[in-house]
């Protein structure tokens, strides 16, 4: 593949700091320093949360919420460990409509047309302008009061024979809950689709004229050039912020607790509700969430180095 | 010429020959009307009661909210209190299978008219707000607000003037009718609101704010819970209320059902029965992790 014009350079990588960084310097005084006074910081945030809060930790609940032992079955999730199956599950059918969406309407932003210009830009800055929250209540309510019961899906999955409720259950979670969940996919995908749009758009962007020019020239038409010459060379540039986008769409997935889906967040309040363990409830909330974000953050730097390198 | 002046010409005639077939048929069908539409009226309303969707569906959904001792989770996080207890036993006596849709409570009003839920059993006190956009059953347990107050910042505030005061803090659950009657009560307090009543409880036992209001008996739960923190600073209930069902609007068969379902378990004693076990020594204690 031709070597990208502007893009990373061999000059970025070895830059001092940045994602590419590589540990090249002993450990100074200085880092002691700074190591030093993070651990006394943190340890006297603990000390005050313990003495001056005067409050009696007791975590023994919550964990009882996470996984619990069954005589029958043995240790099997219990409420907080399903949320975060939830979490995951919308977040990955989420994922898959933005991915959808957002090269589609990518596509169409970079058109020589208006119309889809009009519609992707329309699409894109609406969605940008809106909050994430006030985005959800108003569209959620909407899929689920007019667009669902239309398509009739709720009684669609109630109809459904005994191993085909098993899929359902297995890709969207409880078949009763299917529909809520179906109806806060969409809107996700939707909210996170104006974001990939835009990732895709500029990758797109980004590929120097003079690509499309030369594919013109050696005569191929428009949608070759897009399929042969430009979405290659683009799909390598776009993968790291598309990875990074899907960590983020994994954190943005906690706003659909708003409208009571059972995903780690609701399920968070309902267990802090019922145990009474307010702050150890989401500190541990707050650590699955991380344990899931942190992995998947990890895949997405090694996503970034390959596609860095095979960029070169 | 001749392709414009044809159907100008049949339309000459075409224009009275329909008019007079449209008041034909309107006086033909007019007069149908009266008993007809009355009758299609009715077919329509009683197919689309609650009652029926309910029947045809096999599962009766209720909307509620977690909401110690009314709905929680026990240690397996399987729902239980009250009012699972209520809807079980209603969805048995229906020949139908209950279905619980956990909702977070200021939403569950426009849930349940967004038809996420056939109704809201759930501990939900009757006002005439909520009553304007859904219809309430008769009541089936009489309850209160009460308060729990802070040892150490309440210390000997027994009086509703005491707490009517600007410095005065206190915590309630959002959309709940405790925060309704100490905006009436104490209108120069300050009020903060949280999405469960745990979290108002912490803020006391943590002195962050002065006590807290819920529904009886939640804040006498809270104090014995917590008995070196928390007191209770009035004997009785600061407003007693009624809790019913709510349903949606335009729905005579299903507020016909539920009321009469409530009266006949009064009757036998089961919802008072119910009642002393979920509100009274706390025997479910076990069941609750920690």
């Amino acid at each position: 593949m031709a070597r990208p014009g502007p893009g990373l350079s061999q000059l970025d990588r070895e830059a001092t700091g940045g994602p590419y960084a590589r540990w090249r310097r002993g450990f100074g005084l200085a880092d002691g320093a700074v190591l030093a006074l993070v651990v006394g910081a943190c340890l006297l945030l603990g000390w005050r949360a313990g003495m001056a809060l005067d409050y009696r930790w007791n975590f023994a609940p919550v964990w009882a919420f996470v996984v619990r032992y069954d005589t029958e079955r043995g240790w099997v999730a219990n409420l907080l460990l399903q949320g975060l199956f939830t979490t995951l599950r919308v977040s990955f059918w989420a994922a898959i409509i933005a991915a959808i969406l957002g090269v589609l309407m990518g596509v169409a932003r970079t058109s020589r047309l208006l119309l889809p210009r009009l519609i992707a830009g329309f699409y894109v800055e609406t969605i940008r302008n809106i909050p994430p929250l006030v985005f959800i209540f108003v569209f959620y309510f909407f899929v689920t009061s007019q667009i669902l019961p239309a398509l009739g899906v709720e009684d669609w999955i109630r109809r459904q024979p005994p191993e085909s409720l098993w899929w359902i259950a297995a890709l969207f979670g409880p078949p009763q809950q299917a529909a809520g969940v179906i109806a806060a996919i969409l809107c996700l995908g939707l909210f996170e689709g104006a974001y990939v749009t835009e990732i895709v758009r500029a990758g797109i962007q980004s590929i120097a004229p003079g690509q499309s020019e030369a594919a013109r020239a050696l005569g191929l038409s428009r949608a070759g050039t897009l399929r042969l010459v430009v979405l290659p060379q683009a799909i390598g540039r776009t993968v790291p912020p598309l990875a990074g986008q899907a960590v983020s769409l994994v954190k943005d997935s906690s706003i659909i607790s708003l409208v009571s889906i059972q995903d780690l967040a609701f399920l968070g309040t309902e267990v802090s509700a019922s145990t009474n363990r307010v702050f150890e409830t989401w500190i541990v909330v707050a650590l699955l969430y991380f344990i899931v974000c942190g992995a998947l953050s990890l895949i997405a730097s090694r996503l970034e180095r390959r596609f860095a390198a095979h960029n070169r | 010429m001749n392709e414009n002046d044809k159907p100008a010409l049949s339309r000459r005639f075409l224009a009275p020959a329909a008019g007079s077939a449209a008041a034909f048929g309107a006086l033909v069908f007019g007069a149908r009307s009266a008993s007809a539409q009355g009758a299609d009226a009715r077919a329509t309303l009683a197919g689309t009661s609650m009652i029926e969707e309910v029947k045809r569906r096999n599962t009766l959904r209720v909307g509620m909210s977690t909401f110690v001792p009314w709905a929680f989770r026990n240690k397996t996080g399987e729902l239980i209190g009250y009012e699972i207890d209520v809807a079980n036993r209603l969805a048995q006596d229906l020949g139908v299978r209950a279905e619980f849709i956990p909702t977070a409570w200021d939403g569950i009003v426009p849930a349940l008219l967004a038809g996420r839920f056939d109704a809201i059993i759930g501990g939900m006190s009757i006002t005439p707000a909520r009553n304007l956009s859904a219809n309430f059953t008769a009541a089936y347990s009489a309850t209160g607000v009460d308060m729990a107050a802070s040892k150490r910042l309440a210390d000997g505030m027994t009086t509703i003037e005491a707490y009517n005061r600007p410095n005065v803090t206190l915590t309630g659950r959002r959309g709940s009718s405790g925060i309704t009657a100490v905006q009436r009560l104490m209108p120069r307090a300050t009020i903060r609101q949280f999405d469960d009543d745990a979290q108002s409880i912490l803020e006391v036992v943590n002195g962050r704010a002065h006590a807290m209001v819920g529904s009886v008996p939640r804040p006498l739960f809270a104090s014995l819970d917590n008995p070196e923190a928390l007191f209770r600073p009035f004997a009785q209930p600061l407003v007693r209320q009624a809790d019913a069902m709510a349903v949606r609007k335009s729905d005579p068969d299903a507020l016909n059902f539920l009321d009469n379902w409530i009266m006949l378990r009064q009757l036998d004693g089961w919802l008072e029965e119910r009642q002393a076990y979920w509100f009274g020594a706390r025997e479910w204690r076990d069941q609750v992790p920690g």
